[in-house]
């Protein structure tokens, strides 16, 4: 950490803050420098900045701004790009860290310092001018909505800068300004206004936290992934996060930006694609993932960009994964002595393993069954029961029943509840039925095709909401025969060892899964450590 | 709304909405005394047009038929404003957001394009969920004024919604998208459905 004229700190690894000086993400950040990972440059404006801020009657500090300033400097030195002009600009993402993350605060805006000369900068450099155009209009459209509180629709693949100027200005009467320094000193001031929005007041009463913190600006470097062949954007994991395996995990979008993969509106190639041609920022990549899973001690989930064959890491977190991967990364883990075992049952939720264990429809029955419809598996887990179309009919029915509807609303939510599972002809992942099922727990598939339930009223079916199938009939469903599942037995094993006498860990695995996490005290979790 | 002060129809219109309900449920739909919507609902069995046990009422096929005839009369100048039906496109751009927000709240995406089962174990994760549902709910409130102002009953949803924000603020978790209380989701749907009627559309489901 380097002071720069007492206020602003570079955040360059050389010491690690306290995220109570600099905020959580000010504190990754540093972190990830001292263990020598790649991490684009960085700025702080710790958190005792934003007192001084609020106190002065939300007034940035002179020389608080003066050291942003030399801090900015400092960035266009080690990158060798300018801010707010020249052949290589220089443009950075503006965000608000506290110590503890809480709603109301200050979401991020990207690509800040830039200008229509700034534009074409962009343009020749990547020799792109549709991106640099788009990355201009996200940044207004950004400014707009999280500095001026616009309500703007997306802009289109083809608007213009200027289209989505009047359009915050239509709606919130001020301009978006066109000097760099103007639009960051806007920011930062956002930043710091917003640790006292009405939402973050309101968080902060709920949960009793303290009102005299406050939340540290980062201002970082944003690389780019779209300068040419030798550049890209990804996301590494680990190990596989659905299975569980052992292997590093990723997608690599050549001449993508970060929101591309995050969005899904490009296909992915897989991770050989990025060892093939770009085989040195791959390796870098591996090890850096490596290290960051060793340091944590979980799976870790790392966002990536090359820039002209340059890696560099902009996030890293504990990976979201599957129940089976969860079992599995555990055992694995534990195994390979990067946590012990009552930190590897720690690991598993009761809800994960009791997923693990659900009984389900055996193959062999499956591939021997009529399919009578498919769709998108919207809420996990198997249910039978005989179609209805109507959801007074299931709420009346006697027996099990199958609510089939070609799309449910409010008035279906009590058929619902009747019924053993849902299924529906219209709509996806995030339709009325969809979420209703999952906060109900019922099985269901969705988005079958028009009329493609009509014939199956009166019929009895297995609705399998895992896989997004209809079955003919009432199927049977097996247990889960705990060797078929890696690291499954050794966890049970570890689980029975540990769990109080007095729950049997044979019949009741999840249980005794719950009591043995209440009996183990969580450790100094590594996972602290991490970004997000 | 033009003709519809007949509390009758308010009251059937706001028992459609909910499907079924206790007058008190419906009254806070449609803003009127609790009393008077228990009249009203009495009345609407007499009539055939709804059903009712144990102070539950519930929509007759009848009454069903019955405010479609009504509707278009007694919300002609509803449908007929272009603030109403400007007001409405910006409801549906919340929509679209809230739906992917709630899915994501229930479901995490993970590699490939997969999502799993949100074990509530990430705070993290979750906080940025809620925080984005507070964002939503911010436009929310100025839709929901802009409502207002053409259909004064149409501001309770905002009570309604900010109630539960404000439990699924304190981690009250169930309030974000649970179906058997007024959870923001639920909430949000009786709103869309409401609003759905009054305008004479049909729901366009979500991907």
């Amino acid at each position: 950490m380097t002071a720069v004229a007492d206020r602003a700190v570079v955040l360059d690894g050389a010491t690690v803050p306290s995220r109570e000086v600099v905020g959580n993400k000010g504190r990754s950040i540093a972190w990830m420098l001292s263990l020598g990972l790649p991490v684009p440059p960085a700025l702080c404006l710790p958190i005792e900045e934003c007192r001084r801020f609020h106190a002065a009657g939300e007034e940035l500090d002179p020389d608080a701004w003066a050291s942003v300033l030399s801090g900015i400097g400092r960035l266009e030195e080690v990158l060798g790009r300018e801010f707010g002009g020249g052949d290589q600009p220089l443009l950075v993402s503006v965000r608000s860290g506290a110590a503890v993350s809480m709603p109301g605060m200050m979401d991020t805006v990207l690509n800040l310092g830039i200008s229509d000369e700034v534009e074409a900068a962009l343009a020749r450099l990547s020799g792109d001018a549709d991106f640099a155009r788009q990355t201009h209009c996200r940044f207004v459209h950004q400014y707009g909505e999280i500095v001026l509180r616009a309500d703007l629709d997306e802009p289109g693949p083809d608007a213009t800068p200027a289209e989505v100027r009047e359009a915050v200005r239509k709606d919130t009467g001020s301009a978006v300004p066109t000097d760099p320094h103007e639009q960051l000193r806007a920011v930062i001031k956002t930043v710091f206004g917003s640790w006292s929005s009405r939402r973050a007041k309101a968080y902060r009463r709920h949960w009793g936290i303290s009102e005299d913190g406050g939340t540290a600006v980062i201002i970082q470097a944003m690389v780019f992934g779209n300068l040419g062949a030798d550049s890209g954007t990804g996301v590494l994991f680990s190990r596989n996060p659905l299975s569980g395996e052992p292997e590093p995990y990723g997608e690599w979008l050549p001449r993508g930006q970060g929101e591309d993969v995050v969005s899904g509106s490009h296909d992915p190639l897989p991770l050989s694609a990025l060892a093939d041609s770009l085989p040195a920022a791959h390796e870098r990549l591996l090890a850096a993932a490596t290290l960051l899973e060793r340091e944590h001690g979980d799976i870790q989930d790392v966002e990536f960009t090359v820039e002209r064959g340059e890696l560099f890491l902009l996030q890293t977190r504990s990976a979201k994964r599957s129940p089976l991967a969860a079992v599995r990364a555990a055992v694995d883990l534990a195994a390979e002595g990067a946590i012990d075992r009552a930190e590897a049952i720690q690991r598993v939720t009761p809800e994960q393993l009791a997923s693990v264990l659900a009984p389900r429809v055996a193959e062999q029955v499956a591939a021997g069954a009529e399919v009578v419809a498919e769709g998108i598996a919207a809420c996990p887990g198997v249910a039978t029961g005989v179609a209805v179309d109507d959801s007074d009919a299931a709420c009346e029915a006697e027996g099990d029943v199958v609510l089939t509807r070609p799309t449910t609303s409010p008035e279906d939510v009590s058929g619902m509840i009747a019924a053993r599972a849902v299924v529906t002809e219209r709509g996806g992942s995030t339709s009325h039925a969809a979420v209703v099922t999952r906060a109900l727990g019922r099985p269901s598939v969705v988005g079958v095709g028009e009329g493609a339930t009509a014939e199956l009223v009166g019929e009895e079916l297995t609705v399998d909401g895992s896989a997004g199938v209809v079955y003919r009939g009432a199927l049977p469903t097996e247990d889960v025969d705990p060797a078929s599942v890696p690291g499954l037995t050794e966890l049970l094993e570890w689980v029975r060892e540990l769990s109080p006498a007095e729950v049997d860990a044979a019949t009741a695995p999840v249980d005794a899964l719950r009591a043995a996490q209440e009996e183990l005290k969580p450790e100094g979790s590594k996972q602290e450590e991490g970004t997000s | 709304m033009s003709s519809a002060t007949d509390t009758e129809l308010l009251a059937l219109h706001g028992l459609a909405v909910k499907k079924a309900g206790t007058p008190a449920a419906v009254a806070a739909v449609v803003g009127a005394e609790e009393a008077e919507v228990e009249a009203s609902l009495e009345a609407a069995v007499a009539a055939g047009r709804a059903a009712g046990a144990k102070g539950t009422f519930m929509v007759a096929p009848a009454g069903r038929e019955w405010l479609d005839e009504q509707y278009p009369e007694a919300f002609a100048e509803f449908r007929a404003d272009p603030a109403a039906t400007e007001t409405y496109e910006r409801f549906e751009r919340i929509n679209r957001e809230l739906l992917a927000l709630f899915t994501d709240w229930q479901m995490v995406p993970t590699a490939g394009g997969e999502r799993i089962p949100n074990d509530h174990a990430d705070h993290e994760y979750d906080t940025a969920v809620i925080d984005r549902l507070g964002d939503q709910h911010e436009r929310a409130e100025r839709v929901l004024d802009s409502f207002a102002e053409l259909e004064p009953r149409l501001g309770l949803y905002k009570e309604r919604l900010d109630s539960a924000y404000d439990k699924a603020l304190a981690g009250e978790r169930e309030w974000v998208s649970g179906a058997r209380i007024d959870s923001y989701h639920t909430v949000w749907f009786e709103l869309h459905e409401d609003l759905l009627r009054m305008l004479g559309r049909e729901r366009e489901e979500a991907p």
